[in-house]
């Protein structure tokens, strides 16, 4: 993660040590890479296969699952059948709570169209109603799983069982990072709850370690263990850290066919350095009080996660490739039951802070550049559950994308009269992921890492790049 | 549009088409114009983009009649005149692919294309004939038939190089002789301790005693070395290291790996049957069978039933409805993986086609899965002897007679809770639910699986029934119980429970390569075309056999693959690097060996030695070879022709991985406890990481931080990365400040009898024998001592500060930073000084935590409290009661002592009725309300946060309190004030105090943060501080028995060198 631009993988020790010289030297850094020369592999190209716009990504992931039909997807029919179970004509329906039978489930939502592209969007989410003509809003999204696990795996990594990278480690392993300094691949969270799965999301699955997405959390210490232990100066971690440059110096002098151990003495190098650059990164006090307000941080609902999309803007900025931010961390979007208040209070808290984040990097010149991604890893039903909930829904559900090349104002694709199934211009999330690849000038197929013999690539060599994202 | 004339002429007119060539000439005009018009443009729209001349997907083109006709992976697209029996029509309508896949097409569309394939799929232009494809079909070309991996060994002789006198053995022959070819010489000999220190990381996994390294440095006899060996070989030490090599391979874990990440009670017994088997050295080929087909081949041993655990590893999701899905996942995991482990060539590719670069086909996939087709995972499933079994079964027999009557009564009780818990099959699929209403003797093979598999979400409900007992119900059961439990005596001790396999029984479910429904019988690789029935033996009644048919297979000396695997496994293990480059996969991408015909040499020799692994451990590690230094006195010149080592001109010097590390460190700090076996330990506990819990959803962060796999998939070797992260986790976190000042007091503890003016440099001396295993050089001690005289001066000039390093602290279960580690062993104190604020009248008493043990007796283990547990003086405490409660074990309790609202003084206590199970992390809340609304209410709220499936629970009780009468003790946190019968055991993260009943918005576990009736929130993080309250309040804990060694500051500066030592290359890397 922490690499030079674009990232080159020597193909074996020999053209590593071509590439070095012996010893350890100015490639300090390139070597701080995957050593494991036996499982890091040749690449098609890891420059941007093709020319782009998006060099970051953000990537909003409500977990627990929004319901489409009541933000983005209205279904008039829904509330005209509301209280019946749902017609023979849609067949037989595997739900997670199997409550298929369960009679639909009136939407109380006013809807409204928005923009001068005259996008839908309910009334629970009035700000961000007010950038959709930066948005496409895709309807037709669909994916595998049934549970929160398999589908938050699949969203992250394609598969829905755990072992492969994510697509941030993907775009990690493919473009690099743009500053050395902070970690490529950062993943925030709105409360301490563990995201389903927890660390394995945002993991390397069978990558070497290096690319996986670092935990960030506001404060003096946003890493683990990034500051000096409690009660210990920096002058005193400075006399011990020279003490060990020196110890370590004639160990590596001794062995110095093997690069690692130089490696090894610039990493806490650069690990001072992230001590330095770390928490500017994420110190909001330097924003001004207008932002702070554009972002929602004046008020207590929205502060907390208007912080994390202020400090996802202050990190792209900065040269992280791709921000993850969960939103309702611990499944809190999963209205099972009282879908009313559970949504209407997390719509609350998610709004302004996402209209904050897409204003204000179009303010700054940064949303061409970077993509901004919104969606669960799956939606809801339109029956009810429990009464007044809802439950899973992969088979159709809406996420939206701004900036990056997208082409705003647009609804691609539809669901079925009700919102269960994605049926036109469906977008699997092989093909989620392969147009984010795609719109960061990566090439799904030419994205190659081998593993155990096998050229392994991002979406399982399935999915397509939707061209409508950029040509509406 | 056609009328029906034209219609009826097309049709006959077609079916002339169909006996002769097609041709433009001869297609009449409205059968052009319909193509032209309403087909192509259809097939240019929808389907030339993946299936085209620039790409195509699965193997198929469908934009020339002769492809269509030739078709892809699955076959052939269109059956001309017949759209019924034509995979395309069979896509678009959606009835096995889902083409195209961005939608369905509209159905005048679909019957665009029904039609045209009705009329014979006329294509102007277009002839019959159906191009010829490459490299697809089990026909092999003499290029895949010489893949060198599916050769038989080769009879290959040992080379005899000039320079044989630096030669040990046959290994050191043929390496020299490729090393003279290449102009390339041989390094000298590693130092004694160098090498002793070598061979014990490799080994044992762990770094040799000083004494050890002493020992055999001065042993001047020829063979030190070689005793040394057999020493290491003869040692339990061995198997623990040796395992952790396989059960990488076999994906090894002890939780489920989904969302709930469910531990796994039983999935010990196979690490141990690992490490059992390895120190015992069991030929690799019994090691084999065992693990596929322990069941049918070895019936009557307890071993070889542990050892299809093996079987049992892969994930597996608890709350899953779709349950067919679910065990077609398991099964193709299973094959994933022999096909991985076993075999050595990459199966996965073939799974959903034929393998693109190496002659494997997708039947040959699923005709290895038809060996696992059959397989049954029972639970609780005991692994006993027949004898053990009828023992018990006499014994059980007793016990069930005298407790008849008293089990009777609890069955009636938990009855309906029973029916409850059963409801969930109403959520399963219509056709699963028919399976279960089945009686057992109607259903299929398959269906006794997903039954099987379904069922598992009942049990997993019955094991919760207690939670749900209402409290009524929850007294009588415990009462019952309790009486039970004076029949002990009689009761026989429970038999050992392993997770093992077998199979539904005689007849095999069917299996069917997907979306061609091609059915598959068991078959090795067509390549090396062997009939299984040679290998099936008897036929057998209660099961199908298959397996033991692939184990043979596996085990036969003439098996070319599983034999050279595992060799070059071993060869891997020992020198960081395989013979053939790719240790699970021989196949053309993974590479061809670099020595083949060593590779050759000694997997003959390893199959002639009767397939045990210590005699191949011993000719590799007494090689001449392997004892080479990793420094090589013309090295830049070896390095110019062979940059990669690739010839073994030295050798290489290679990272610890994250077990050694975690070992090494418990060694030398003195800590390690060397208890083998038995369930796994979490990471606070200092015995093996061998003996670890491997949970796949949550690991240690140091084992983490250096590379440890999380056991989804096979992994046939480790990372090695280098990253600041690690040097973050080592240099800065507190536990690795603690291992430093332990190994600082374990190097003056074994230098105690040395006089005091000497002490700091014997201490030095001896630190760095235990660090590296060798003696200090004058230039380290001289900057040793400097450092210790310069950082001195530093902390005496420094104010002391708090020094923590004695405070365990871990990471939660499920949750992100730092919690604290309460031991009831070893309690510590955590007070917050009294403040007349912390005596509110309504309160909200939040924190998080898991518990590892309870007390036996009643007594509580108490999270938070302010009282002495003296019932003369006023106060609370909120905790956890324990086994021997009457009324309530297990459970959450809130206890008060004050004035009641009849105005009388005593004792209350209100249970949760909330079961806690150990090991688990939680949410708990307790809320007591005195005014408002709903004064003489107390709310427990509680929520497991493994189980995001369940929602956070309330149950409200009342209470009697006037109020909680304030006192002026401090609030104490993992214990009670004074009170040395109140200790917790386990982890507790975020504790807040408010002075008001929250209600569940604004519970902790949905808002995190200070608000204004927070009187008090402490984190235990570094940020703002472990002590430190993160309210305004700044209500600081208090550590009275804090270790300061800050009063002699140059002890402190020594901790300091301590942890440099621990942070240093020498230390992390074997050489």
């Amino acid at each position: 993660m922490f690499s030079l631009p674009h990232i080159e993988v020597p193909r074996t020790r020999r053209e590593f040590l071509e590439r070095s010289g012996y010893g350890f030297g100015s490639v300090a850094l390139a070597s701080l890479l995957a050593q494991a020369e036996a499982s890091s592999a040749p690449n098609q190209g890891l420059v941007p296969h093709h020319q782009s716009k998006a060099k970051n990504v953000i990537f909003l992931f409500m977990e627990g699952g929004p319901s489409h039909i009541d933000l983005f997807d209205p279904k008039p029919l829904l509330n005209k059948l509301a209280g019946q179970s749902l017609p023979g004509s849609f067949g037989e329906i595997l739900t997670a709570a199997g409550e298929s039978r369960s009679p639909l489930l009136v939407s109380k939502r006013k809807w409204k169209q928005h923009g001068e592209a005259g996008t839908w969007v309910s009334d629970w989410l009035p700000e961000i109603a007010t950038c959709v003509d930066d948005i496409a809003v895709i309807r037709s999204c669909w994916a595998d799983g049934l549970n929160h696990s398999s589908s938050v795996c699949q969203m992250n990594t394609c598969s829905l069982i755990g072992g492969r990278p994510s697509l941030g480690s993907w775009v990690t392993y493919g473009l690099g990072s743009e500053n050395k300094n902070l970690p490529s691949f950062v993943v925030m969270q709105d409360n301490r709850s563990q995201v389903v799965n927890g660390p394995r999301n945002w993991g390397t699955g069978f990558m070497p370690a290096v690319y996986q997405g670092i935990q960030l959390r506001e404060g003096k210490q946003p890493i683990p263990n990034l500051n000096n232990p409690e009660g210990i100066t920096d002058k005193r971690q400075r006399r011990k850290l020279s003490l060990l440059k020196s110890l370590n110096q004639e160990f590596t002098d001794q062995h110095s066919r093997q690069t690692e151990l130089g490696a090894r003495l610039a990493s806490y190098e650069l690990a001072f350095r992230m001590q330095a650059e770390a928490p500017e990164a994420v110190d909001l006090s330097q924003e001004t009080q207008a932002t702070r307000k554009l972002y929602g941080m004046d008020q207590e609902e929205t502060s907390s996660f208007g912080r994390l999309c202020l400090m996802s803007r202050r990190l792209v900025e900065r040269g992280v490739r791709f921000v993850q931010l969960y939103h309702g961390a611990g499944s809190k979007w999963d209205a099972h039951t009282g879908i009313e208040k559970n949504h209407s209070k997390l719509c609350k808290t998610m709004d302004r802070p996402v209209a904050g984040l897409i204003n204000d990097l179009k303010q700054r010149g940064l949303l061409d550049e970077t993509l901004v991604v919104w969606g669960g890893e799956f939606g809801r039903t339109p029956m009810s559950e429990k009464g007044d909930g809802r439950d899973h829904n992969p088979t159709g559900f809406t996420m939206w994308m701004a900036g990056g090349g997208i082409k705003g104002g647009q609804t691609i694709g539809a669901t079925d009269e009700l919102g269960l199934r994605a049926i036109e211009d469906r977008m699997h999330v092989h093909d989620l992921h392969a147009s984010i690849l795609h719109l960061l000038g990566l090439d799904r197929m030419k994205l190659v890492y081998n593993y155990n013999g096998r050229p392994e690539r991002p979406t399982i060599n399935e999915g397509e790049f939707q061209t409508k994202l950029v040509t509406g | 549009m056609l009328n029906i004339f034209k219609y009826i002429m097309c049709i006959i007119f077609s079916s002339w088409l169909m006996m002769s060539s097609v041709n433009a000439a001869e297609l009449s005009p409205e059968v052009m114009n319909f193509f032209e018009k309403e087909v192509r443009p259809l097939l240019s729209e929808h389907c030339w983009s993946c299936h085209g001349e620039k790409e195509q997907k699965g193997a198929l083109r469908l934009d020339t009649r002769g492809h269509m006709l030739l078709g892809g992976e699955s076959g052939k697209s269109i059956t001309p005149g017949k759209p019924n029996e034509s995979l395309l029509i069979e896509s678009v309508r959606y009835e096995s692919y889902e083409m195209p896949p961005s939608g369905k097409l509209k159905d005048d569309q679909i019957k665009v294309l029904e039609k045209w394939v009705s009329l014979g799929a006329p294509w102007p232009g277009a002839d019959d004939s159906v191009p010829v494809r490459k490299d697809l079909g089990p026909d092999f070309t003499s290029e895949d038939r010489a893949w060198w991996a599916i050769q038989p060994l080769q009879n290959v002789t040992v080379p005899i190089p000039s320079a044989s006198d630096w030669c040990r053995n046959e290994i050191d022959q043929f390496l020299l002789s490729k090393l003279e070819q290449q102009g390339l010489t041989t390094a000298p000999e590693a130092s004694r301790a160098s090498l002793i220190r070598r061979v014990y990381f490799d080994l044992h996994g762990l770094p040799p005693r000083p004494e050890e390294v002493q020992k055999f440095v001065n042993d001047q006899s020829p063979d030190a070395y070689e005793r040394l060996v057999d020493r290491l070989l003869e040692s339990p030490r061995y198997g623990e290291r040796w395992a952790r090599h396989w059960l990488d391979v076999v994906r090894y874990a002890d939780s489920d790996g989904y969302r709930a990440d469910g531990y796994r009670p039983d999935a010990w017994r196979y690490r141990d049957y690992v490490i059992r088997s390895l120190n015992e050295d069991k030929p690799y080929n019994l090691f084999v069978q065992e693990q596929l087909a322990g069941d049918e081949l070895f019936p009557n041993d307890v071993d070889a039933q542990i050892a299809t655990g093996f079987l049992t590893h892969g994930i597996y999701e608890w709350n899953t409805r779709d349950v067919a899905g679910q065990w077609d996942i398991i099964l193709n995991e299973l094959t994933d993986t022999v096909g991985d482990v076993f075999l050595g060539v990459g199966m996965q590719c073939a799974r959903c086609h034929d393998h693109k670069f190496d002659p494997i086909l997708q039947k040959d996939y699923f005709q290895l899965r038809a060996f696992f087709e059959p397989i049954l995972i029972p639970t609780n499933q005991v692994a006993a002897t027949p004898k053990q079994l009828e023992e018990h079964r006499l014994k059980m027999a007793a016990w069930e007679l005298a407790t008849g009557e008293i089990r009777k009564e609890i069955t009636e009780i938990e009855a309906p809770y029973r029916e409850k818990a059963k409801a969930v099959i109403k959520s399963f699929p219509p056709s699963i639910q028919a399976m279960i209403k089945k009686p057992e003797e109607e259903r299929s093979p398959r269906e006794q699986q997903l039954v099987a598999l379904g069922w598992r979400q009942v049990e997993h409900n019955y094991k919760g029934l207690d939670r749900k007992l209402k409290p009524d119900d929850k007294e009588k059961v415990l009462a019952l119980r309790r009486k039970l439990k004076k029949f002990d005596t009689l009761k026989p001790a429970p038999l050992p429970v392993a997770q093992q396999v077998r199979d539904v029984g005689q007849v095999a479910p069917k299996t069917t390569i997907p979306k061609k429904h091609t059915e598959c019988e068991p078959g090795f690789l067509a390549i090396i075309d062997k009939p299984v029935a040679d290998f099936m033996g008897s036929k057998r009644k209660d099961t199908t056999s298959r397996r033991s048919a692939l184990a043979r297979w596996l085990t036969q000396d003439s098996n070319p693959l599983s034999t050279r695997v595992i060799v070059n496994r071993i060869w891997q293990y020992h020198f960081g690097k395989g013979l053939a480059p790719h240790s699970s996969d021989f196949g053309r991408l993974g590479g061809p060996p670099a020595h083949p015909e060593l590779l050759d040499w000694l997997t003959q020799n390893f199959l002639e030695g009767g397939w045990q692994f210590k005699s191949l451990h011993r000719l590799i590690v007494t090689s001449a070879t392997y004892r080479q230094s990793t420094q090589h006195p013309q090295e830049e010149v070896m390095a110019s022709i062979d940059p990669a080592n690739k010839y073994y001109w030295t050798a290489d010097t290679r990272r610890l991985d994250a077990e050694q590390i975690r070992d090494s460190i418990l060694t030398v700090t003195g800590e390690l406890d060397l208890d083998a076996g038995g369930p796994g330990v979490t990471a606070s506990v200092a015995r093996r990481s061998i003996y670890l819990r491997m949970m796949r959803n949550s690991s240690d962060p140091l084992l983490d931080v250096f590379d440890l796999p999380r056991f989804f998939v096979s992994v046939p070797a480790r990372d090695t990365t280098t990253s600041p992260i690690q040097s973050l986790q080592l240099f800065n976190s507190q536990q690795m400040l603690r291992f430093a000042a332990q190994l600082s007091n374990r190097a003056y503890d074994d230098v105690a009898a040395t006089p005091d003016e000497e002490k700091e440099d014997a201490a030095l001396r001896r630190a760095w024998e235990i660090v590296f295993g060798r003696t200090v050089t004058k230039a380290e001690l001289s900057m040793a001592k400097e450092f210790l005289n310069r950082q001195t001066e530093l902390l005496s000039e420094q104010e002391t500060t708090v020094n923590l390093p004695q405070q365990e602290t871990a990471t939660m279960p499920y949750r992100n930073g730092q919690s604290v580690v309460f031991n009831a062993k070893k309690p510590s104190p955590f007070y917050v000084a009294d403040d007349k604020r912390l005596n509110p009248e309504n309160c909200t008493i939040e924190a998080f935590f898991q518990i590892r043990s309870i007390y036996d007796s009643g007594a509580v283990r108490t999270l938070i409290s302010k009282w002495s547990g003296k019932v003369s003086e006023p106060g609370w405490l909120f905790g956890v009661t324990g086994r021997g409660s009457r009324r309530k074990p297990q459970t959450l309790v809130f206890r008060s002592f004050g004035e009641k609202k009849n105005g009388a003084v005593g004792d209350e206590i209100v249970f949760s009725d909330q079961h806690i199970e150990l090991n688990t992390p939680y949410y708990a809340a307790v809320s007591f309300h005195v005014s408002g609304e709903r004064a003489g209410t107390i709310d427990f709220y509680l929520k497991d946060l493994s189980n995001d499936d369940e929602q956070l629970g309330r149950i409200t009780k009342t209470h009697q309190m006037k109020q909680v009468q304030g006192n002026n003790l401090p609030i104490a946190f993992g214990r009670m004030v004074r009170n040395r019968n109140s200790f917790f055991d386990g982890l507790i993260d975020d504790i807040r105090l408010s002075s008001k009943a929250l209600d569940v918005e604004s519970l902790l576990f949905t808002q995190e943060s200070v608000t204004k009736s927070t009187l008090g929130y402490w984190k235990f993080d570094p940020v703002p501080g472990m002590l430190q309250d993160s309210s305004p309040n700044q209500y600081e804990i208090t550590h009275n028995d804090r270790i300061i060694s800050a009063g002699n500051p140059r002890r402190e500066a020594f901790v300091d060198l301590c942890h440099i030592l621990l942070n240093s290359n020498e230390f992390l890397y074997v050489h």
